[in-house]
């Protein structure tokens, strides 16, 4: 088996409470631990405030641990995010431009895929336009045509399967399963139960900021199902 | 700096450019008639009522506002810059300096543009161009040194005390007055004039004018105090950027 791409030891991250003097600090992970490796789909499951999207937050290389080892092979990790950098006085092309440089993609990498993102987000002519004057499905439309574009080593996903109109949701939900099976490593946080049953294939459970267990999909599931009907412990 | 950096700050900085231009009625005429609202609010202030300015303060005070503006913007704008931008910080993996960098980068060619016009007014009004023009470039590297060294300086720390931003105002406004940009630094009592006259401020806008108007060549050593000066600034703006980056994403927007 190949090493981990990634591999985090007991890691914790914590943030100031609040913005006074003196606050104190808490800890929204606390204890993580996980490895991923190269091709792996891992799903990431846990109860609101489990620090699920933190936990994601440090794989992007966004937020480093305050305590406890994290180990990175020289890859690219990219959070799916949608209309990053999106300024709405600019138009639909050129916010396209400035949110795929800000995921990473060289300027005519982008230039080449205007085409592929105008036909995507099925925007039309307003793709000349200001986004200021597009209605909020418009927005998400063309931020999700611009984020599939990212081509990192290792996608992380927290829940934006789905943007958009009922038809919308589908093509997007479409184009996104059809690039976690190319055969990318994918990071997936999703409260979807069949969502992550559909498209994982190992599963992290997140519970207070600790992961509680790792492992192949179903054995963790079962174990979380486990835990959801007889819970043990307080929590 | 990698090339995808690169990309990033020149698009960013179109944007920025063009979306200024788009966020008024009049766009891109505010270059100029905001400058030019303030120096004739200075000038009627100074030379019309309180008659304090003199023979030659009109360019004088083109002179001394362009410069002293494009200071300003670039330590105001690019101070808020990391503050403003705290919300795409937290969600991509991006060099914090890109930010205050884009904002000085505009003001910067807005200022080149600004500073074309006051050109060619100085020459109608009879200053006309001089060998010593070849020293501009040196001196306005220092200047763009400074203010970029500051800007870095407070939008190092505004992100973590937004306070600042209220106190950094006035106190540009006092370094403003203190720097010889609306009224000579000669009429200021001895003691004084010898303290203001270390502010890099007052050297860098000294050495512009004497170009600009006296066909003089720069102080240089004076210059190259100040040039090091602003290495030094810098060098600690940056550094405290870089301390204070893993911070940032922690912050609350």
């Amino acid at each position: 088996m190949s090493a981990p791409l990634i591999e985090l030891e007991h890691v914790g991250v914590a943030f100031s409470a609040q913005r006074r003097v003196g606050s104190g600090k808490f800890w929204a992970l606390e204890d993580v631990s996980l490895s991923l490796r190269q091709g792996e789909r891992l799903g990431v499951i846990g109860r609101n405030g489990a620090g699920k999207s933190t936990l994601l937050r440090v794989l992007a290389g966004i937020l480093r641990p305050d305590r406890g080892q994290m180990r990175r092979d020289r890859v690219s990790c990219q959070l799916l995010s949608l209309a990053l950098g999106f300024t709405p006085y600019l138009s639909g092309r050129d916010n396209a431009i400035l949110s795929g440089l800000m995921i990473g993609l060289r300027q005519r990498e982008i230039i080449a895929r205007l085409p592929a993102i105008k036909e995507f987000s099925e925007l039309g002519d307003f793709f000349e336009q200001p986004i200021a004057s597009y209605s909020s499905g418009m927005v998400m439309r063309l931020g999700f045509s611009v984020a599939i574009q990212a081509e990192p080593d290792v996608l992380l996903i927290d829940e934006v399967l789905a943007v958009g109109d009922a038809e919308f949701q589908e093509k997007s939900g479409a184009a996104l399963r059809e690039r976690m099976r190319q055969g990318h490593t994918v990071v997936l946080v999703s409260h979807d139960e069949t969502q992550v049953s559909a498209l994982c294939d190992r599963l992290l459970w997140v519970e207070h900021g600790r992961s509680v267990r790792e492992g192949p999909r179903d054995e963790v599931f079962a174990a979380y199902h486990d835990e959801l009907v007889h819970p043990e412990g307080g929590a | 700096m990698p090339q995808h950096l690169f990309e990033l700050i020149l698009f960013s900085t179109y944007a920025e450019l063009r979306a200024e231009r788009s966020r008024s009625y009049l766009g891109l005429i505010w270059w100029i008639a905001e400058p030019a609202m303030m120096m004739a609010a200075f000038w009627l202030v100074f030379d019309v009522i309180l008659k304090t300015g003199g023979p030659g303060y009109l360019p004088f005070l083109l002179v001394g506002l362009t410069v002293w503006q494009w200071m300003k913007s670039c330590i105001t704008h690019g101070g808020h810059a990391i503050w403003t931008n705290l919300g795409l910080i937290r969600q991509a993996r991006l060099p914090v300096l890109v930010f205050p960098f884009v904002q000085m980068l505009a003001d910067t060619i807005k200022f080149l543009f600004i500073f074309a016009l006051l050109l060619v007014i100085l020459w109608v009004i009879g200053y006309p161009p001089s060998l010593s023009y070849l020293a501009l470039p040196i001196v306005f590297a220092v200047t763009l040194l400074f203010a970029a060294g500051v800007g870095f300086l407070v939008a190092a720390v505004v992100p973590l005390i937004p306070d600042l931003r209220f106190v950094i105002e006035q106190v540009l406004t006092v370094v403003m007055f203190l720097s010889g940009v609306v009224f000579a630094l000669d009429s200021v009592p001895s003691p004084l004039r010898e303290v203001i006259a270390l502010n890099p401020v007052a050297t860098l806008l000294d050495a512009t004018r004497g170009i600009l108007m006296h066909a003089q060549w720069p102080d240089w050593p004076a210059l190259l105090k100040v040039c090091i000066i602003s290495a030094i600034v810098f060098a600690i703006g940056i550094g405290v950027v870089r301390q204070l980056a893993p911070r940032y994403p922690k912050l609350a927007v």
